[in-house]
C-alpha cells in the first residue's frame, strides 16, 4: 500500500515535470534555431516535400491551389503542400507553437502587420540570404512593394499578395446626383461635397470600412506618419505619431459626413458593406484593391474606381501596401530551405503573377506580368483593374508611404477600431484620436520593455 | 505507573491515508489540467511577457492596477454584469416555463419535449452562424418583419444599444434547451401523490405551484441557476462569431477580452491578470449563491 502510494506519487511529479520540460525544450529550441536543423522530408520517389501555410480562401484559395499543383508538374525535385490554416491571427498563433523547430512549415504566409514580430521572433531564415547566393534579381519586382518589406536594406520576406485601398462608386448614382461619372472626389472636401449630393432616402453618400487599415492610408496619403522614429523604419518607435493634425483631420472629415448623416456605418465586416454597395444602399466606399473583382460582377450597374481622396493642402503622397508575404522557416533541412526558395522564385514568374492578378485582383509582384497578354486584354475590357495598379506607381515613396513598422499593430488597429465607433456614436474626435494614441503608446511600452 | 500509551500519528491517520489514496487518481487529473494551468496563471499575471510568451518583466501588481482603472476593461466588466442580468433570469423563467408545459401529461408532448429540448444538439458556433443571418442588417428575418410590420429598422448587431441584447436573444435561446431538460428532470422526480392530496384538499394550480412544484424543485433550480450564471460570465463562442466584441466594445465580455489579450495582442500578463479577476468574480458569486440562496432550498 505504502509503496503504491509512494509510485502514485512519485508518478504524479513525474508527470507534471514532463509537462513543464516539453514546454521550455521547444523554446530553446526556437531561440537557437541553427542547432535543431532535421533530414528533409522526402515522398516515396525522393522528392523533398515542404509544407506551406496560408490565409487565402475563397477565390485566393483556388487559385493559390491551382498555382502550387503547376509547380509540383513542372519539376521533379520538389513537392509543395498547400494548407490553409485559417484567418492571418489564427496561422500565425499556429506557427508560434512550431516556430523555429523542425516541425514549423518551410514556408508561412503572414501578414504585412506582422512584419516587425516575425522579423523579431528568430523563427525564419531572411530571404536576403538566398537573394544573394543565388543573384537573384530582386529589381524586378514591384518597387513599392519591396519597399514595404525591405527593412534597413535587407528583404525578410518574400512579397506574395498585395492589395492598396481605392474607392468604389456608383457611376448611376452619380449620374442621377448631377455629378460626373468619369470623374470621381479626389480631395476630402469633395468627397464631402459629393457625399451630401449623392445622398438619398436610402442611399448614403459615402462609407469606409470600420477598420484601422483605411485610417492609415488616410493618414499615409497626407505624408503624416503612424509612429515616431520615421514610422519605425530608422529605430525602434517608442509612440504613436497618429494622433497628428493629418490624424485629426482624417477623424474630422469622417466625423463630419457622419453627422450630416451622408455617411453610412456599416460595421467592421467586409461582406456588410460590400453587400451594401452593391444593394445601392451606399454610392462611394472604400475597398482593398481586392475587391474591385468582386465589385465589378455582383453590382448590378455601372462600377467606378478611383484612387483614395486625400487632404486638400497637400499633395498627394499615395498609398501603403497591405496584404501579405511569404516567410521562410529557420531549424528546418537545408534541402527543404532550397525547395521553398525555389517555390518562391517560381511564385514571382510573369506568368504566376498574371494569373494570380486576374484571379484574385491582388497586384502582380513582378510588373512584367502586366505585359502578358492576358492582363492586356482583361484591361481593355475592365480600365478600373488598372486604376489600382496606377495608383500603386504613383505613389511617392518615403516614411510615411513605406508603411508602419510595429510589432504589436494588432492592438493599435484595434483601439483605431474603438475610436471610430466612439466617434460615429458621438464622441468628439479629437478626443477619440487621442485615446487611441495613448492605448498605443502602452502596447509600444510593454512591447519595447519585454523585448529580449 | 503504566500509562496508556496513546497510538501514534501514523496509526491515527491510517482512515486519511486511505482516504487519500482512493481520491488520488482524480487529484492527479485536477493537478495536471487544472492546478497546474492555474498557479501557472496567476503567476504569469504577476509579469509582462514577451513575443513569444514567457514571462520577461516582473511587474508585480501593475497588471492588475492597470486592469482595474483601464476604462476598456471596466466597461468588459460593466457588459458581462449586464449580460448576466439580461440572460440568466429570464433564460431560467423561460425554461421553467416550458418545463410546466412539457410535464403535462398530453397526446403527443413528446414531440415538444424533443423540440424544447433540441437547441442543447445544436453547438455554439452553428447555432450563431444562424443568428447571424437572422439579425443580417439587409436580408435578415427580423429587419424584414420589422418591415412589414412598419416599424423602423433594427441594426441588431452594429447599433452598439443594441448588440448586447441581441447577443442575450441568441445565448437565451441557446441555452434555453438544457435548463429545460434538467427542469423537466426535476419535475417528473416530483412525488405524484403531493398532488393528489393536495387536489383532494381543494389546492388551484397555481396555489400547488407555490407551494409543492417550486419547493420540491428548489434544489434543481438551484442547480440551473449556479451553472447557468457560470455559463453565462464565461460566454464566448457566440460573441466571437457575431460581434467580436464590438460595437464600441459593447458586447466585449471578459472572456473575449481575455482572448483577445492573449492571442491577438500576445499579452498573457494582463490576459492571465484578467483570468484571476474573473476566476475571483465567480467565486464570490457562487459562494454568495451558497450562502444566500441555499438556505431556501429544501433537500428532501
Amino acid at each position: 500500500m505504502k509503496l503504491l502510494l509512494l509510485f502514485l506519487t512519485v508518478l504524479s511529479l513525474a508527470v507534471l515535470a514532463a509537462c513543464t520540460n516539453s514546454d521550455s525544450s521547444t523554446k530553446e529550441e526556437g531561440t537557437k534555431g541553427e542547432d535543431a536543423k532535421g533530414e528533409a522530408t522526402k515522398t516515396e520517389d525522393g522528392k523533398v516535400s515542404i509544407e506551406f501555410w496560408h490565409a487565402m480562401s475563397g477565390t485566393g484559395q483556388t487559385s493559390l491551389d491551382e498555382i502550387v499543383a503547376n509547380f509540383n508538374e513542372s519539376q521533379d525535385e520538389y513537392e509543395v503542400k498547400a494548407e490553409f490554416q485559417g484567418s492571418y491571427e489564427e496561422s500565425l498563433t499556429k506557427l508560434r507553437s512550431v516556430g523555429g523547430t523542425k516541425d514549423a512549415p518551410a514556408i508561412t504566409q503572414v501578414f504585412e502587420i506582422g512584419t516587425k514580430y516575425m522579423i523579431d521572433s528568430g523563427y525564419i531564415e531572411p530571404i536576403q540570404k538566398f537573394i544573394d547566393k543565388n543573384n537573384f534579381n530582386v529589381e524586378e519586382l514591384e518597387q513599392n512593394i519591396l519597399n514595404y518589406y525591405k527593412v534597413d536594406d535587407e528583404l525578410y520576406s518574400m512579397p506574395f499578395n498585395s492589395s492598396t485601398p481605392v474607392m468604389i462608386y456608383n457611376k448611376d448614382a452619380f449620374k442621377e446626383a448631377g455629378l460626373d461619372p468619369e470623374k470621381a472626389p479626389e480631395t476630402f472636401a469633395e468627397v464631402i461635397n459629393s457625399a451630401e449630393k449623392l445622398t438619398t432616402g436610402d442611399m448614403y453618400g459615402f462609407s469606409m470600412l470600420t477598420y484601422g487599415w483605411f485610417f492609415e492610408q488616410l493618414l499615409a496619403t497626407q505624408g503624416g506618419e503612424y509612429v515616431n522614429e520615421n514610422n519605425g523604419r530608422t529605430g525602434d518607435a517608442t509612440e504613436a505619431a497618429f494622433n497628428s493634425d493629418e490624424g485629426r483631420l482624417v477623424f474630422r472629415t469622417l466625423d463630419t459626413m457622419n453627422k450630416a448623416k451622408t455617411f453610412g456605418n456599416f460595421g467592421t465586416n467586409w461582406d456588410d458593406i460590400r453587400a451594401a454597395f452593391a444593394s445601392e444602399k451606399v454610392a462611394m466606399y472604400l475597398d482593398s484593391s481586392a475587391g474591385v473583382a468582386g465589385a465589378i460582377e455582383t453590382a448590378p450597374f455601372e462600377v467606378g474606381v478611383a484612387y483614395i481622396p486625400h487632404a486638400d493642402e497637400v499633395k498627394r503622397n499615395g498609398v501603403v501596401i497591405g496584404g501579405a508575404s511569404l516567410w521562410m522557416s529557420k531549424g528546418i533541412a537545408e534541402e527543404e530551405q532550397e525547395a521553398a526558395w525555389e517555390f518562391m522564385q517560381y511564385l514571382t514568374t510573369p506568368e504566376v503573377q498574371a494569373k494570380w492578378h486576374l484571379d484574385t485582383g491582388y497586384f502582380a509582384i513582378n510588373p512584367k506580368a502586366y505585359e502578358e497578354e492576358n492582363v492586356k486584354e482583361k484591361w481593355a475590357e475592365f480600365p478600373q483593374y488598372k486604376v489600382t495598379v496606377d495608383q500603386l506607381q504613383d505613389t511617392v515613396p518615403g516614411y510615411a508611404t513605406q508603411g508602419a513598422l510595429i510589432s504589436v499593430f494588432p492592438e493599435s488597429r484595434q483601439q483605431i477600431v474603438t475610436a471610430l465607433e466612439e466617434m460615429y456614436q458621438g464622441k468628439d474626435p479629437a478626443e477619440a484620436l487621442e485615446q487611441a494614441a495613448e492605448g498605443t503608446n502602452r502596447a509600444i511600452e510593454v512591447a519595447n520593455k519585454t523585448k529580449k | 505507573m503504566t500509562t496508556v500509551r496513546a497510538p501514534g500519528v501514523w496509526k491515527r491517520s491510517a482512515n486519511l491515508r486511505i482516504g487519500f489514496l482512493y481520491l488520488l487518481p482524480s487529484i492527479i487529473l485536477f493537478a495536471v489540467f487544472l492546478f497546474y494551468p492555474m498557479i501557472r496563471t496567476i503567476y504569469l499575471s504577476f509579469f509582462l511577457t514577451d513575443q513569444n510568451g514567457n514571462a520577461a518583466v516582473s511587474v508585480g501588481f501593475e497588471n492588475y492596477s492597470y486592469l482595474l482603472t483601464s476604462p476598456a476593461f471596466l466597461n468588459s466588466m460593466k457588459a458581462t454584469g449586464l449580460f448576466v442580468l439580461y440572460t440568466v433570469p429570464v433564460g431560467i423563467i423561460l425554461a421553467l416555463f416550458f418545463a410546466l408545459l412539457a410535464n403535462e401529461k398530453l397526446k403527443g408532448i413528446g414531440f415538444f419535449r424533443t423540440m424544447y429540448s433540441s437547441t442543447m444538439g445544436i453547438s455554439v458556433a452553428a447555432s450563431s452562424v444562424i443568428w447571424l443571418f437572422l439579425f443580417h442588417p439587409s436580408v435578415g428575418v427580423f429587419n424584414r418583419i420589422l418591415l412589414v410590420l412598419d416599424f423602423p429598422q433594427i441594426q441588431w448587431l452594429l447599433d452598439p444599444e443594441w448588440a448586447l441584447v441581441s447577443i442575450a436573444i441568441s445565448t437565451i435561446w441557446m441555452n434555453t434547451g438544457f435548463s429545460f431538460l434538467i427542469l423537466l428532470g426535476g419535475l417528473q422526480n416530483i412525488d405524484e401523490h403531493l398532488y393528489e392530496s393536495s387536489r383532494i384538499d381543494g389546492a388551484g394550480y397555481f396555489y400547488r405551484l407555490r407551494r409543492i412544484t417550486i419547493p420540491m424543485l428548489s434544489p434543481t433550480l438551484f442547480f440551473i441557476i449556479t451553472i447557468s450564471l457560470i455559463n453565462a460570465f464565461q460566454t464566448f463562442g457566440q460573441i466571437d462569431i457575431l460581434t467580436k466584441g464590438g460595437p464600441s466594445q459593447s458586447t466585449n465580455l471578459i472572456v473575449y477580452s481575455i482572448y483577445r489579450e492573449a492571442f491577438i495582442n500576445y499579452q498573457f500578463g494582463t490576459a492571465s491578470a484578467q483570468a484571476v479577476i474573473l476566476f475571483i468574480i465567480i467565486l464570490v458569486v457562487t459562494l454568495l449563491q451558497f450562502k444566500l440562496v441555499e438556505r431556501k432550498v429544501h433537500y428532501q
